[in-house]
């Protein structure tokens, strides 16, 4: 969604404001911002705005000035402080959707995001959606209160966003991380490995390399059992999230999520789309398109990946009818020569 | 007309456990089928309802198997002499027992084996319970305490290789417990009438004919 609206109001907006404000924008550049406000102990921490987030963050494109349009070039000596930015300016829409619900009222924009470090849907992890909510509703009393009526609540939290079920988002994609394989035994939180960790088992500052082996931008499943099946990667594991294809500020719990079948009946159809998720350095994700399928594959593409109902393997499946079927092979082989020979048990009867 | 024998062959506590195993084993197939086809077979309300009704099942076959299990190693003391065959039956009963069921049943020959409390299964049955009872369903059992389980038994479960692997495991078990099913309950069809073998699993007593009772030589 925050991608959506880069393309469509902030990157024209942008040129917009380049071509009438040549002073203003390039007046104050993020760097020279970014020179005394990276640093805590100069500004203090309310005014704090770390760079490595920052110029990474989709907000970096439109710069500092243009949401704190009160800062001149004779900032901070001529006293001023900076103007409060107003969300609503460029996301007018997103505002009108949040305004209709009743979480409105109990938090505004920057209470969930931090403004200095946005990213698009794709690049924020599940488990960092997490980490907005659990700023007011925390772990504990999320699984209390879901535990009431779902089993093993700790494990659903776990691999499925809040905003999954909590928004108006209708259509759901499973994104794989590299996790620990220690996780948080109560909450069932993953434990994302970092960028750092990535890079140590890759060899290498592209952590891509470590399941897109060949670099084509794709993840087939060969390469997810080659990286399931190296013992360099035996602390870590491909976890899978059940995260919102795109993302609604409509905050409410649409009913088809009260139903276990949404997710557990959608079935082999549904699972067909996933991603693997990289952490980059920024913090960010970088997401790959993984081959269709993957988190159905019966062994080694997604071990640790399983949805009862919704990722079973067909393979196993015909495993299984052929052991059944075998089951009744005796009654079915038996029964016939017993009726053809029923004659015979007859004559014994009758001598005896 | 030939005289019938009874003899009191199956304990109560025996045939609590049978019946309690086999009303949880058929509703652990029954909501284990809507639990992993839950798109075409629909046979509970609810998904949720499939699932607790499978996890109850489970842990009451789970518990009944410890009974079981409690119950012939340390009441009853026999459960080494009743499911592990002994060197004859190794050496000829198996072989005879199968010669009966796929030979001469069909000529209408009498079954070698004659029970006794001490020595109820054929050399047959003893081998396919001691894989059943020894094997598969504690395999089972602790899979699906496993899949319940899933974040306290976390290092278990990565020690396996993975929930898919797990899962895998317990589902191709109990496709092989259901196959084993089939040809249970068939295989107890097979009595010198239809019922005969389903009677003392209700009441305790078989009854045998006089011309099936051993006159000369015991199987045992």
């Amino acid at each position: 969604m925050l991608a959506d609206y880069r393309q469509k109001i902030l990157a024209p907006g942008f040129f917009l404001l380049c071509l009438l404000c040549p002073a203003l924008a390039l007046g104050m550049e993020n760097e020279d911002c970014l020179g005394c406000h990276d640093d805590v102990d100069l500004v203090g921490e309310g005014s704090f705005v770390a760079e490595v987030a920052f110029v990474n963050s989709a907000h970096a494109d439109i710069g500092c000035s243009s949401c704190h349009d009160s800062i001149s070039a004779a900032h901070p000596d001529d006293g001023l402080t900076a103007s409060r930015p107003n969300c609503l300016d460029c996301h007018g829409d997103v505002a009108e959707e949040y305004a209709q619900t009743t979480h409105n009222e109990n938090a505004g924009c920057s209470d969930c995001h931090d403004p200095h470090n946005v990213r698009g849907a794709a690049a924020v992890s599940g488990h960092d959606m997490n980490a907005m909510c659990v700023e007011c509703h925390t772990a504990d009393d999320v699984v209390d209160s879901h535990s009431e009526w779902l089993p093993q609540a700790n494990l659903h939290i776990g691999m499925v966003p809040c905003v999954t079920c909590h928004t108006a988002s209708e259509d759901v994609i499973i994104s794989l991380y590299i996790t620990h394989k220690k996780e948080n035994i109560e909450t069932g939180a993953l434990d994302l490995a970092d960028h750092g960790e990535l890079a140590a088992l890759a060899g290498s500052d592209d952590v891509q390399d470590l399941v897109d082996t060949n670099r084509d931008d794709y993840i087939s499943i060969a390469e997810l059992r080659m990286f399931n099946r190296n013992p360099a990667n035996k602390n870590v594991q491909l976890l899978g999230m059940m995260t919102p294809a795109s993302v609604s500020h409509d905050i409410t719990t649409l009913d088809n999520r009260w139903d276990c079948s949404f997710c557990h009946v959608s079935g082999p159809g549904a699972m067909q789309t996933s991603y693997v998720s990289l952490a980059q350095p920024d913090g960010s994700f970088k997401r790959v398109p993984a081959e269709q399928g993957a988190v159905l594959d019966a062994l080694f593409g997604t071990p640790d990946f399983y949805m009862v109902g919704a990722t079973r393997s067909k393979t196993m499946n015909y495993l299984g009818l052929a052991i059944i079927a075998g089951g009744l092979v005796l009654p079915i082989g038996h029964g016939s020569l017993r009726f053809l020979t029923r004659k015979n048990r007859r004559k014994s009867e009758d001598k005896s | 007309m030939s005289e019938t024998k009874k003899i009191y062959l199956q304990p109560t506590p025996v045939r609590i456990w049978h019946w309690l195993n086999a009303f949880g084993i058929v509703t652990l197939i029954v909501t284990g089928v809507q639990i992993r086809f839950p798109e075409h077979i629909v046979i509970f309300d609810s998904y949720r309802s499939a699932i607790l009704l499978h996890n109850t099942a489970g842990l009451v076959v789970a518990v009944s198997f410890s009974l079981w299990f409690f119950y012939y190693g340390f009441v009853a003391r026999n459960m080494a002499k009743l499911y592990i065959p002994n060197k004859e039956d190794l050496q000829h009963g198996l072989t005879r027992q199968a010669k009966f069921y796929l030979l001469t049943y069909f000529l209408g020959w009498k079954n070698p084996h004659h029970p006794t409390p001490q020595n109820k299964f054929n050399p047959m049955q003893k081998s396919a319970y001691l894989a059943i009872m020894f094997v598969l369903v504690p395999l089972i059992s602790l899979t699906g305490i496993a899949l319940t389980n899933v974040a306290f038994l976390r290092d278990f479960v990565v020690m396996i290789g993975g929930l898919k692997i797990l899962m895998s495991i317990h589902f191709l078990l109990a496709c092989s417990l259901c196959a084993f099913l089939f040809t249970h309950v068939y295989l107890a069809t097979l009595g010198h009438t239809f019922f005969a073998y389903f009677k003392p699993m209700w009441t305790g007593w078989e009854e045998i004919p006089d011309d099936q009772q051993p006159h000369e030589h015991s199987a045992s």
